[in-house]
């Protein structure tokens, strides 16, 4: 063993007790915010291992992405709407813990047996390295060029539909046809809406 | 091209000169560059400190600090012996672990970030493949650091720092990544020493600034705001906030972030001269100035010249923007916050959207002038 | 390289009814955007009901391409992602028919509800044809998201709120095992994404009765299961029914389910060869309990839009029977069974719109006597229930007749017995529903018929729920007895389907089968031909390294 193998392996020790401490106090601890920050070292973790896995756009991506984007909108969502609420013990809470452990460790034993047992095809082709960004981005535009683009359209619905939740609803500014419109009704009807246009030219 | 100085090879082959086989030559060298590297980092906040207290003496028509030292050269020092000494105050109600823990956030990112800051051809601590992408990548990592320290504070204030910081940062960093783009777009490489080679060959001219004028401005708008310098420092306006998420730190937390803030705008300002203004390029290619004596250029004592010549013209670059930000912190007033957001996601956003657009329709154009 | 010739190469006419949806779905956000919200909700509904239609005329010219493989690979425009493509798209045309009313009535707007609804319709078209597990899983989620957007739609309704998140708690977690099962075949195969090549290299492998392949196997049913809506995976559907918009059920239980279906044959047939006996013992287990439970639990529903919700869970496992036999006769009942399933559900979620617009209410107890004041309502529900139920003349029953013929030539008895006993459970609960709405004397009427309001079709929006209406009936009532062009069609689409045909051991491969991987070995030379340029080029790496 050479000083690199040492290295690799030393460090892939450590990120996945890394990994695993922070995964564990996420499904276990109480306080929630602790939970998100431990998500956090959870995918830090994960980018420490796409590094030793010779991945590095994806473990810079997951960084920026994961840890970057989706973890500050959770801590975001999560202080925002911090209310402390101190739960009732469950009555015979612990059953339902202990099911949840026993059915957890059951899948466990599966995969892993599973993973030991079979034998991976393991790919000899030579890793792109530095070259990884090109590589990935000529899948982008030729073989995988399908789901590339169908993304786009994924994400755009995503951002007109994160709009449409997140702004504040509206009625239509002519209420003139509303008494003729009466006779329907639906029991979705929203009862107490704020008219269009009007707030705006308040303030 | 000029291959430029190898210090790590010439280093190493001096050790294995004295008999040291070579992996173990280069495991001595390894620590080197970062030790120097975090060393100049470090010392880089007390001469902006200082720069911060001179500019801003002479914006107020002032003398500011003098008598600590020649032209109040130390007094930087002084500070950071006070902020040293002080006593480390953790609030009772507060979450100490999460409190300690948020000021090393911060920090930690922005020192890595030098990881991939080139000061000459081969004077990078490590030119990965990755190169300005990890820099967008690492900086995302500060909010949580702000948004823990706010958090943990246990103080509305705080929190409310804390929440305007990490959205600060979102929103900016979506134009920053969209301007280093479309350089990037022009280089073909993430890499920073290859964003280099490419504004090379024709001095001055040759510099991004010319051809990307939008994104050098958008990059030049979002790093401040990145940095939370003023007028972009909404996360600790002190009328508003008192101090934003700082507000309940004293001791060496504080001095913690204080680092941070400071190392971050000589890393913005270094990143800026490296994508627009040519990086360690003097204003005329050594190349031609040696030319033009006949002095060849693989010559060990011009690479030696070049070398430096190098440092310190990023380093010239990088502090004039340091110049810059600060004379705009002691001139320019505050946005608000809803000011701030208007502005990163209705204007800066959709604009680098556009100048990238521009940037790859001229690229196909022109390959000549935008890259091939 | 231009545009053309990429195009030509890339053999992208296979998804041009895809991009005629994906050209509607823009110039409905753009010119909401640009003309406003109140002008724009006159026409945005007709430009997307045009772009629908247009889009199954172009799949029609699908029907007989040469070479239906497109993007190295990635899609597979077969005759049978088409039928199931232009289920897709009808149900979506017929969908924005009966919301455009329902949407002004919520008060939210139309425009964006049209845009996400086309979303949905493009990530459940490209869902039955894609050929490769990157596609497939894209698709999905283009189709799972927009349905979650979609569901809490109304968000100032609580019930709708809680239907959303429901949904997105359940959906997510559901898409994530079947990204594991995804990813399981990935390493199993050695690094294949496409289906049709995933099998082979698995066997080459060695790895054809690996507990691996098993357990992919499982967790690409609990995803597809999922969608279907069949037991045990079946929980969110009640509440998201009953909560979310009716228009959306509607969407929901007809083209989003179709999609699923189309995924499960395509993922089954293809990629999961080699452990058949084992996928047809699990979806048998599964329509066996939808069966069951679905038509049992709905005879204790009080509200409309619950009895549909375990109505289509029974109908999802009527339709797994022709799934699990794995004859000619087996998928091409499918694809019948769902075609006629288009109308009939549609027509009767078209009828509970329109009640719920006059009424306020989804209560079954209240459509009582509702024949007195309005019998074209009545006429159509009663004619989509019983149709849905499996009375003879109408629709349904031939969709059955089939199904459960294809499944007494295969030979699976048992099963064709319980899908008789189930199906006469359901006309029970279907008929009481009519029965409420026809035999009831007049002082017996619900407080809500009582005060009915005469129908109007003059409003805004109620003209597309009229002429949804009505086609549903005629078509309903009719393609049961003139069946005959949708039977030719649901037995060709499964005869010139080549993944089919292969699977049931009848054809060689056909040419485009083998010609897909050529141009994909040219592509990945030339990846690496670039990866090893760029490695050489850049010594100063390995300098550093």
């Amino acid at each position: 063993m050479n000083l690199a193998e040492g290295v690799q392996i030393v460090s892939f020790g450590i990120l996945a007790a890394m990994m695993l401490g922070a995964a564990i106090g996420v499904v276990l601890l109480e306080n929630i915010v602790y939970s998100a920050f431990l998500l956090g070292g959870v995918f830090i973790s994960i980018a420490g291992i796409y590094l030793l896995l010779n991945a590095d756009f994806v473990a810079a991506a997951q960084v920026l992405i994961y840890v970057g984007a989706v973890n500050v909108l959770i801590l975001f969502a999560i202080m925002l709407v911090n209310k402390r609420q101190d739960f009732q013990p469950l009555r015979r809470g612990w059953i339902r813990k202990a099911a949840t452990a026993v059915v957890c460790a059951g899948i466990f034993a599966l995969l892993s047996t599973m993973i030991v047992s079979t034998p991976w095809a393991i790919s000899t082709a030579t890793p792109a390295g530095d070259a990884s960004v090109v590589v990935i981005g000529l899948h982008f535009f030729s073989d995988f060029l399908l789901p590339f683009e169908l993304a786009s359209v994924l994400l755009l619905m995503a951002l007109i539909g994160a709009v449409v939740l997140a702004r504040r609803e509206f009625l239509p500014d002519d209420e003139a046809d509303r008494a003729q419109v009466e006779a329907l009704r639906l029991p979705e009807r929203p009862r107490e809406l704020v008219p269009s246009g009007r707030d705006e030219t308040v303030n | 091209m000029n291959p430029g100085i190898d210090l790590q090879g010439s280093f190493i082959e001096s050790l294995k000169s004295f008999g040291l086989p070579a992996g173990a030559a280069k495991l001595l060298w390894m620590p080197f560059p970062m030790l120097v590297i975090l060393v100049v980092a470090v010392l880089s906040v007390f001469a902006l400190v200082w720069l911060e207290r001179k500019i801003s003496a002479a914006a107020q028509q002032r003398i500011g600090p003098e008598f600590i030292g020649p032209l109040g050269i130390l007094a930087p020092l002084a500070d950071g012996l006070k902020l040293a000494f002080k006593e480390d105050v953790v609030p009772a109600k507060s979450d100490p672990l999460l409190f300690t823990l948020g000021p090393a956030i911060v920090v930690i990112p922005v020192f890595l970030s030098y990881l991939i800051v080139p000061f000459g051809q081969n004077m990078v601590i490590t030119d990965v493949g990755m190169g300005i992408f990890l820099w967008i990548a690492l900086s995302s990592v500060t909010p949580i650091g702000l948004l823990m320290s706010g958090y943990s504070s246990n103080n509305k204030y705080s929190l409310l720092g804390g929440l305007r910081a990490a959205a600060q940062s979102i929103s900016y960093e979506l134009p920053l990544a969209l301007s280093v783009l479309a350089v990037v777009l022009m280089s073909n490489s993430l890499s920073t020493v290859d964003i280099v080679n490419q504004q090379t060959g024709y001095g001055i001219l040759g510099w991004n600034i010319w051809r990307q004028p939008v994104g050098f401005l958008i990059f030049w708008i979002a790093a401040l705001a990145e940095c939370e310098r003023i007028p972009f420092d909404l996360p600790e306006a002190e009328e508003e906030l008192v101090a934003g998420y700082q507000t309940e730190y004293s001791g060496m937390k504080f001095a913690l972030f204080y680092i941070a803030s400071y190392v971050n705008l000589t890393l913005s300002a270094l990143l800026f001269a490296v994508l627009y203004l040519g990086g360690w390029e003097f204003f005329v290619p050594i190349g031609t100035i040696a030319g033009f004596f006949n002095i060849s250029e693989t010559a060990p004592w011009l690479q030696v010249v070049a070398a430096v010549l190098g440092i310190s013209m990023t380093l010239l670059k990088a502090y004039f923007l340091v110049f810059i930000a600060i004379l705009m912190r002691w001139t320019v007033p505050r946005v608000r916050i809803d000011q701030l957001l208007d502005l990163g996601w209705k204007f800066l956003l959709p604009v680098s959207l556009v100048n990238l657009l521009i940037t790859a329709g001229l690229k196909i154009a022109f390959p000549v002038a935008f890259g091939s | 390289m231009d545009f053309a010739s990429l195009a030509v190469q890339l053999n992208a006419g296979t998804i041009v009814p895809e991009a005629i949806v994906l050209i509607t779905l823009m110039t409905v956000v753009v010119s909401d955007l640009i003309i406003g919200r109140q002008a724009s909700a006159q026409w945005t509904p007709y430009i997307a009901i045009a772009g629908l239609l247009a889009s199954v005329v172009a799949l029609f010219y699908q029907w007989d391409v040469a070479n239906p493989i497109s993007f190295i690979g990635e899609f597979n425009g077969d005759a049978l992602s088409v039928v199931f493509r232009g289920i897709i798209a009808l149900s979506a045309a017929t969908t924005i028919l009966m919301s455009i009313r329902y949407v002004i009535q919520s008060g939210t707007s139309l425009a964006e509800f049209i845009t996400i609804l086309l979303t949905a319709t493009l990530g459940g078209m490209f869902l039955s044809g894609s050929d490769e597990l990157v596609a497939v899983y894209v698709s999905l989620e283009t189709l799972s998201i927009s349905s979650y957007l979609l569901t809490g739609y109304t968000k100032r309704d609580p019930r709708s709120n809680e239907a959303a998140l429901k949904y997105l708690l359940i959906g997510a977690s559901s898409s994530a095992i079947f990204l594991y099962g995804a990813s399981l075949l990935y390493g199993l195969s050695g690094g294949e994404t496409r289906l049709s090549t995933i099998s082979a290299s698995i066997a080459s492998a060695g790895l054809a009765q690996s507990i691996g392949l098993v357990i992919a196997l499982v967790f690409a049913i609990a995803g597809i299961a999922f969608k279907i809506a069949a037991v045990p995976f079946h929980q969110w559907t009640p509440d998201v029914y009953e909560g979310s918009p009716t228009p959306v059920v509607a969407f929901l239980s007809v083209g989003s389910k179709a999609a699923g279906f189309a995924l499960a044959i395509r993922l089954l047939v293809t990629a999961f060869p080699l452990v058949s006996e084992q996928w047809q013992l699990v979806m048998t287990t599964l329509a066996i309990l939808s069966m069951v439970l679905g038509n049992v639990v709905a005879l204790a529903q009080t509200s409309m839009k619950r009895l549909l919700a375990y109505s289509s869970i029974g109908q999802a496992g009527f339709v797994m029977i022709g799934l699990i036999l794995g004859t000619d006769a087996g998928y091409s009942s499918m694809v019948f069974y769902l075609m006629v399933y288009l109308f009939m559900n549609l027509g009767a979620f078209t009828c509970i719109i329109l009640f719920t617009l006059r009424t306020g209410t989804d209560q079954i107890s209240e459509y009582a006597g509702l024949y007195q004041k309005d019998p074209l309502l009545t006429l159509a529900l009663s004619v989509c229930l019983l149709s849905l139920g499996g009375i003879p003349p109408l629709a349904g029953f031939f969709g059955k007749l089939y199904l459960f013929w294809a499944g007494w030539q295969a030979g699976a008895y048992p099963l064709v017995i319980l899908g008789l006993v189930t199906s006469v459970i359901s006309i029970y609960y279907y008929i009481r529903v009519v029965k409420m709405m026809v035999v009831k004397e007049p002082q017996e009427m619900s407080d809500s018929v009582k005060n009915y309001p005469p129908t109007d079709w003059t409003l805004p929006g109620m003209r597309p729920l009229q002429v949804g209406l009505v086609s549903a009936l005629i078509a309903t009532s009719l393609a049961g007895i003139f069946s005959n062009p949708l039977f030719t069609l649901a037995n060709d689409s499964v005869l010139k389907t080549p993944m089919l045909q292969q699977a049931l051991g009848r054809s060689k491969a056909p040419i485009a089968k083998q010609m897909a991987p050529t141009i994909s070995q040219q592509l990945s030379l030339q990846i690496t031909e670039v990866s090893t340029k760029k490695a050489v080029s850049l010594p100063k790496s390995m300098v550093h390294s």
